[in-house]
């Protein structure tokens, strides 16, 4: 604490040397320790993620030895109808947490910034609750409330619980971008003879719209890859994509799981530069990575 | 040689830890159909196209076609990848001619009348299977077979690597104490089979869940504890990928083990002298089948020993039907110990459907096993 | 700027158009989260009747039956996998990020891009993907037996190899806040204390960590908390000696019909992490405090 503000009073203090970039020693020295734990850091993340994709290609149903390039994985997906049935599930079930969990958490990010009364507290802790709890908990909740109510666990049952973890992230990323908007803007417009819901219509949610992209986009990846959370509130039939793959990892059909895992990512990969494409195509000042800086 | 995915058949096992959540609650939940149970048998003669409902990739495609052919008739399939999905769809209402559960689920199936009564004289190649194997005439879970014929059949061993531990074990459980195979060693990641396993070792019945006996199996699942290197449901990979030496096995796997190695002859398995628990495959035709003659003809035609021995030949199961059993041995000829005989079905080491407070017993133990006081 | 006459007094119909719009989110989260929380709690104290159906009741059993030595085991195990896993995330977040934020110019955000990617492919996928790494015939260790390392060795199914996974399923959380948090970070603050203090090491430390702790404490909620739950790294990685109390409770629910146990044992876990997160708050509320002194 001190030292911070020994450095701040240097900072203030009138004989400073000029601002500007400094050749040499200080800002602009390489640190190299730190570099290399990065280069380390990013070649370990991607080794298994370079195993699955190569093995994916395998001629062989080895894991361990590459023999060939072959396309059979990605043919046997494809022509398990069992496995496409899954994927269709898992992609539906994402779409309607999307959508769920955007309109929902528009709304609430609103609420939080703007509403002055006592439920904004309780809501923002309500909210923020299901952030910090492991999935495996709100999995088994979810579980209970269903079989409580007397609801099977089934597709209906996926999209509630999926929807409902998702409201939270979206709120959390939405209320930055809410909180930054600026009212007078809003006031204007009806200064100018629109009604509030015209003004929030033809004013913010424009203004809002790629942040509101963004977080979809990113709240249906993160539905589509979820498996905690499916697992314990999925019915059988058909199950979603990764429940299916935790069943084929304990149990052995491994081959095909390499071209889903391979099909996914790049699906993902996809998904993720739109979301990143759409806050330039609307022309919105500011870093699109601000969805992941915060 | 093929080389299926054998390993569908493990989702039935699997899918016990993976959605058993419906398995017994379901009982609650299921309501049963309107209908009452038919006290008249199915008559053998064709009434429609099949609707087949299975494991994916469980007949060889020959077989249907050659069913399609003599009989005029289109074979619909559907797949199911475990019991519980099974029975989800079954109690959806959909309707599926002819269905393949394991007998622990059509004791399930038969007790809340969800089958149609078979009686065994009407098919022609029924007696290949219950002239010569009299167990399956009056098994446990379907009073003297009215409601399911037998399908497969397999059994639980111990399959080790011969290049490592040599040619020939003990032949008992207790060959999983290897003293150089300690660490190294797995079981499977299945209460019923890691408690059976230790029940048939110290002679206790097979679903024992006594507090005594209970008491005694954590114990001295103890002493495993320093030879072990994990749990695992995923045998034959763990054996071709060189991380076991040795495996509590489903006989099943060792085709597909078989099929996948680079060298199958360094590998063995074996049963136990104490006992090996059995499980088997059923056909069974659903009460609400609309087709049910066709099924049964589908039955007796898929009972035909070349059938039979086509059907061998694709999944790697052995058949409880006379004449077959050399094209089995033939397949299985490295290990010899995969055969499910008369002598094996007669000992009656099926895992059975237990009553809750026995099965939370067994969990604790299990629990307690697992975690390694 | 605007002259106060032009401003229209503020009505109270748009105050309450905002709590309106707090209502579905509430209301939602109430109904789906908070009360299947209740549930949890007073399922906890249920029975089990013959059919396997769960039912409400007023034993203390299984509340009793998870301080046995049991499960107190596991819990404590998953603690110290959980701290083990976050410090070393913080270890490796620290260096990456700063890298990254204060070094990696034109080509941040693309590194950024690159760090999360992978975490959009399949969680199990990669694990299943570490696993088929580390397996005993795997490349990598048949090189480290070249190496000479002995031939018993193996990284799975070990609690290294634990941690291991859930360091690499949740580091990102821990890179993303500190990242941010450096990214906004005044320079001439770190600039000032090479000046102060001369060597990088110290400057670091007494600079740019306290600077920055907001994201660290944001990373390591983010961290800790989801490790404590996690089971999946213990079934894939681990071995029998490295069972977490997720792998527990998951096993409750399916293979062995005791929802009042499983519930239990989701509850402690639930007041274990909320008393670590009370000692977080804590400390945050107290940093805020001096903050703003």
């Amino acid at each position: 604490m001190t030292t911070l503000v020994a450095a701040e009073r240097e900072l203030a203090a009138p004989q400073a040397p000029p601002a500007g970039r400094r050749k040499g020693s200080g800002m602009n020295r390489k640190p190299r320790f730190a570099i290399a734990v990065t280069v380390a850091f990013f070649v370990l993340l991607y080794l298994p993620i370079f195993a699955v994709v190569l093995f994916s290609f395998n001629t062989k149903k080895s894991l361990t030895v590459f023999e060939g390039w072959s396309l059979r994985w990605y043919q046997a997906f494809f022509n398990d109808a069992e496995l496409t049935e899954s994927l269709q599930t898992s992609l539906v079930v994402a779409a309607a947490a999307m959508v769920g969990s955007v309109v929902i958490g528009v709304l609430l990010a609103f609420g939080l910034v703007r509403a002055r009364s006592r439920l904004g507290g309780a809501a923002n802790v309500i909210m923020l609750i299901p952030l910090i709890t492991p999935e495996i908990v709100t999995g088994v909740a979810s579980l209970m409330l269903f079989k409580g109510v007397g609801l099977q666990p089934s597709l209906t049952t996926l999209m509630l619980a999926q929807t409902t973890f998702s409201i939270s992230y979206v709120t959390v990323i939405l209320r930055a971008r809410v909180a930054e908007l600026n009212p007078e803007v809003e006031q204007a417009a009806m200064d100018l003879g629109a009604t509030r819901f015209q003004a929030l219509r033809l004013v913010t949610l424009p203004v809002m719209w790629p942040a509101i992209m963004s977080a979809a986009i990113l709240i249906f990846t993160i539905v589509f890859d979820d498996f905690v959370l499916a697992f314990f509130t999925s019915g059988v039939d058909p199950q979603p994509l990764s429940v299916r793959i935790y069943s084929a990892i304990r149990f052995g059909i491994q081959p095909s799981i390499n071209a889903v895992g391979t099909l996914m990512l790049v699906g993902s990969l996809v998904l993720i530069a739109i979301a990143l494409l759409i806050p330039r195509l609307f022309g919105r000042r500011g870093n699109s990575f601000d969805l992941f800086g915060g | 040689m093929r080389t299926p995915d054998v390993s569908r058949r493990r989702f039935l096992l699997g899918s016990a830890g993976v959605a058993a959540l419906l398995a017994v609650p379901s009982c609650a939940y299921m309501t049963p159909k309107a209908q009452q149970a038919a006290t008249k048998p199915v008559e053998p003669k064709i009434d429609g196209d099949l609707v087949y409902f299975n494991w994916a990739d469980y007949v060889d495609p020959s077989v249907f076609e050659g069913f399609q052919n003599e009989y005029g008739v289109k074979v619909v399939q559907s797949n199911f990848d475990s019991m519980e999905s099974m029975q989800a769809k079954l109690a959806a209402g959909n309707q599926y001619d002819i269905i393949f559960p394991s007998a622990q689920w059509v004791q399930k199936l038969v007790a809340a009348n969800q089958l149609h009564t078979i009686d065994p004289s009407t098919l022609k190649n029924a007696p290949l299977i219950f002239d010569h194997y009299a167990y399956f005439a009056d098994p446990w879970y379907d009073a003297k077979s009215g409601h399911s014929i037998p399908f497969s059949m397999y059994k639980t061993g111990i399959a080790w690597r011969k290049d490592k531990l040599g040619e020939t074990l003990t032949g008992g459980w207790s060959d999983l104490w290897n003293e150089t195979s300690k660490g190294r060693t797995f079981v499977l990641d299945d209460r019923d089979e890691v408690l059976g396993m230790l029940s048939l070792l110290l002679g206790y019945e097979l679903n024992t869940a006594g507090d005594r006996e209970l008491g005694n199996i954590v114990d001295r699942f103890r002493s495993l504890r320093p030879y072990l290197r994990g749990f695992s449901s995923d045998d034959y990979n763990n054996l071709l990928s060189g991380d076991a030496w040795m495996h509590q096995t489903w006989s099943g796997d060792m085709a597909a083990l078989l099929w996948q190695a680079e060298d199958a002859s360094i590998y063995g398995f074996e049963a136990p002298s104490q006992g090996t628990p059995i499980n088997s495959d059923t056909y069974a035709i659903p009460i609400n089948a609309r087709h049910p003659g066709t099924a049964l003809l589908f039955i007796d035609y898929m009972l035909r020993p070349e059938n039979v021995e086509k059907n061998i030949n694709y999944i790697g199961y052995p058949m409880p039907v006379h004449g077959t059993e050399g094209v089995y041995q033939e397949l299985v000829a490295d290990y010899p110990e995969c055969t499910v005989t008369v002598a094996d079905l007669a000992r009656d080491l099926y895992f059975s459907n237990d009553s809750i407070a026995k099965t939370q017993a067994r969990d604790a133990a299990y629990t307690e096993m697992k975690v390694g006081l | 700027m605007t002259h106060p006459e032009s401003l229209p007094p503020r009505p109270a119909r748009k105050e309450r158009l905002w709590t309106w719009m707090l209502v579905p989110g509430t209301a939602w989260m109430s109904v789906f989260f908070v009360s299947a929380l209740l549930l949890l709690i007073a399922l906890s104290f249920g029975t089990t009747d013959a059919l396997g159906n769960p039912r409400f009741g007023g034993t203390l059993d299984n509340v009793i039956g998870v301080f046995t030595p049991t499960y107190l085991r596991v819990i404590i195990r998953s603690l110290m996998y959980a701290v083990a896993a976050s410090v070393i995330c913080l270890v490796i977040a620290y260096p990456v990020a700063y890298a990254i934020a204060r070094h990696g110019g034109r080509y941040k955000n693309a590194l950024v891009a690159l760090l999360v990617v992978p975490f959009f492919a399949n969680y199990l996928v990669r694990m299943y993907g570490w696993q088929t790494l580390l397996s005993d015939e795997s490349m990598l260790m048949t090189w480290l037996r070249h190496l000479g390392v002995s031939a018993n060795f193996h990284i799975l199914d070990t609690g290294a190899a634990v941690i291991g996974g859930l360091v690499y399923g949740y580091v990102v959380f821990m890179i993303l806040p500190i990242y941010a948090s450096l990214e906004r970070m005044d320079g001439a603050l770190i600039e000032a204390g090479r000046d102060l203090y001369g060597s990088s090491l110290r400057t670091f430390f007494t600079v740019t960590v306290p600077a920055s702790r907001a994201g660290a404490y944001a990373g390591l909620a983010l961290v800790f908390l989801p490790a404590m739950g996690d089971f999946i790294s213990s079934q894939l990685l681990g071995g029998p000696d490295n069972l977490m109390v997720g792998n527990l409770i998951q096993e409750k629910f399916f293979a062995g019909q005791n929802w009042p146990l499983g519930a239990a044992l989701t509850m402690a876990l639930m007041v274990l992490l909320l008393i670590c997160m009370f000692a977080y708050l804590r400390q945050t509320a107290r940093d805020a405090k001096e903050a703003r002194r």
